[in-house]
């Protein structure tokens, strides 16, 4: 389930910030793969990964590693944004549903795509100067 | 009978730029402008000074130099209360939680009068920097402002699966903008009045795609002042005014976008809100005779229409292009002229809006007055953010 790997010459423009319980999720994301917190009383999966299950309440809690496919719910390319994201203007953002069921929001990265909702997308881990983060994708049609 | 509270007195100064940048030599200071806004809207409502038991500020922005600036305001004004002396906040709630929590004061019989202030003031901060602080306001700030997520951003997401879901194109959309911004020009408190075409909409550069300038809320600075007393203290003092009939909020447990698939654009918070509130004043959505609600793009007005059940859903675009929500149509929205042209200080905006209403209910509308109108919808709704306060309002006096 190894996730496709993108490198980029600069840091991020607004490191997240590492905890103790999500420190799992950034060093296997690092590696390509993508974690997800897993309950494991009601077996309820959660992202961004947290140490209390939300539906149940209980801090019995796993990381489960998911499948990174899925669909593009919807999506936008932002031309006015922050100060601090200016050298990427315009750039792309969405909702992503995983096949795995999670529904998470990231960047959308790849060149000259036509989004579009409904459209198959991956997820990819993002290696920056400073760490990691993840995108949307297009899936790129296999010829096998 | 149970005790209603009453909307008695409002003011607000028009929409536009009062921040001054730092460096100006003369400055414009946010408690000048607040304090004597409220002293006149004090004095025209005929209330008296002594029977005001409650102050509820809107809390402002960052950029508002003055801090705990509810007992500064009190103090300024040397304004003792009772009741309570607060500032709240609550995302683009925050004005009209002022409203709701005046309102409470009266319900429960701890003031005669209270007064619901906001100023906002931001003009000064250009949008990029503004936008480094909204930033941190979009979903969690450790998985999604590394994104790039900003406020309307997420409209512009409802906007794309919104086209997508019921075959609409971005014009019919934009109709809203056109239809607002002729409610506008019949405004004096409005920030934008010139009228606009379609094709000028259009034609504005893009902001968050599909929308463009016109589409997303201009950025501007405002004060508002609302008199809420019990009723009685509203027959007394024998002028028109306003009681609130209905009011509910809803909340999902949901902050932008839940952990699973969920509907994003059926605005569910809005909808269950709404449904209580029209519940809770004994009247459906088809009795209403005008709406405000609290829309910073084109598409939050569609997807707030049809939340609210003024319009069908997947046709709340249509019913803005065919008139339907036009002054002098079936059920007028925004004859305020909405947040992209009354103009949106955002910590004041709600505040705004209930004057409109207010305006609407007691007949001093102008040239914009909506006939006949007794019923109002004042919706406060948040949009993915998944938080709605919902207000019927009557003509009463």
């Amino acid at each position: 389930m190894t996730m496709p790997i993108r490198s980029f010459a600069h840091p991020r423009r607004y490191p997240p910030r590492v905890t103790e319980f999500t420190q799992p999720f950034w060093n296997a994301l690092t590696e390509g793969r993508f974690l997800v917190t897993r309950c494991a009383r009601c077996n309820h999966s959660s992202f961004p990964p947290k140490p209390i299950c939300p539906a149940c309440w209980a801090s019995e809690i796993g990381w489960l590693e998911v499948g990174t496919t899925g669909s593009l719910y919807s999506w936008t390319r932002v031309h006015a944004g922050p100060a601090i994201f200016d050298p990427d203007l315009p750039y792309a953002i969405g909702v992503v549903d995983l096949d795995a069921g999670i529904r998470l929001a990231c960047p959308l990265v790849g060149d000259a795509i036509g989004w579009r909702c409904g459209m198959p997308v991956e997820l990819v881990s993002c290696i920056y100067e400073d760490g990691p983060f993840y995108a949307g994708s297009a899936i790129v049609a296999s010829s096998a | 009978m149970t005790q209603r509270a009453a909307i008695i007195g409002t003011g607000a100064i028009p929409v536009g730029r009062y921040q001054t940048a730092p460096g100006a030599p003369i400055q414009v200071v946010e408690h000048e402008l607040l304090a004597k806004l409220i002293v006149d809207t004090v004095e025209e409502s005929g209330v008296e000074r002594a029977r005001i038991g409650a102050v509820v500020v809107a809390q402002p922005r960052p950029y508002t130099r003055q801090q705990y600036f509810s007992t500064f305001l009190t103090a300024y004004l040397r304004l003792p209360c009772s009741g309570i002396v607060m500032e709240v906040l609550g995302n683009g709630l925050t004005a009209a939680l002022a409203f709701d929590k005046a309102v409470d004061e009266i319900l429960l019989g701890r003031a005669e009068v209270a007064l619901a202030v906001g100023i906002n003031m931001e003009t000064a901060v250009s949008a990029r920097d503004h936008m480094m602080e909204s930033m941190r306001k979009t979903g969690d700030v450790d998985f999604h402002a590394p994104a790039g997520f900003t406020p309307i951003s997420w409209y512009a997401l409802d906007m794309q699966r919104y086209m997508y879901e019921h075959g609409v194109d971005r014009a019919l959309v934009a109709s809203v903008a056109v239809k607002n911004r002729g409610h506008a020009a019949l405004n004096p408190l409005a920030q934008f009045r010139k009228p606009i075409t379609l094709e000028e909409v259009l034609a504005q550069r893009p902001i968050v795609e599909p929308l463009g300038l016109y589409e997303v809320p201009p950025r501007g600075d405002g004060a508002a002042c609302v008199i809420v007393a019990s009723e009685d203290y509203a027959r007394r003092l024998g002028r028109p005014y306003v009681v609130v009939r209905g009011r509910a909020f809803h909340h999902e447990g949901i902050h932008q976008l839940a952990d699973v698939p969920t509907d994003m654009i059926a605005f569910n918070a809005a909808a269950k809100a709404a449904v209580s509130a029209y519940d809770a004043a004994g009247i459906g959505p088809e009795d209403l005779d005008l709406a405000e609600l609290y829309a910073p793009c084109t598409i939050v007005e569609v997807l707030a229409s049809e939340a609210a059940n003024l319009v069908p859903r997947g046709q709340g675009a249509h019913a803005a292009a065919a008139g339907e929500t036009s002054l002098g149509g079936r059920i007028p929205i925004g004859t305020s002229g909405g947040l992209t042209s009354r103009g949106h200080p955002s910590y004041a905006t709600p505040l705004y809006n209930l004057i409109e209403l207010c305006d609407q209910l007691r007949g001093r509308a102008g040239a914009r007055q909506v006939d006949r109108a007794r019923l109002g919808l004042l919706m406060n709704e948040l949009g993915n953010y998944n938080a709605a306060l919902v207000h019927v309002l009557e003509a009463a006096g």
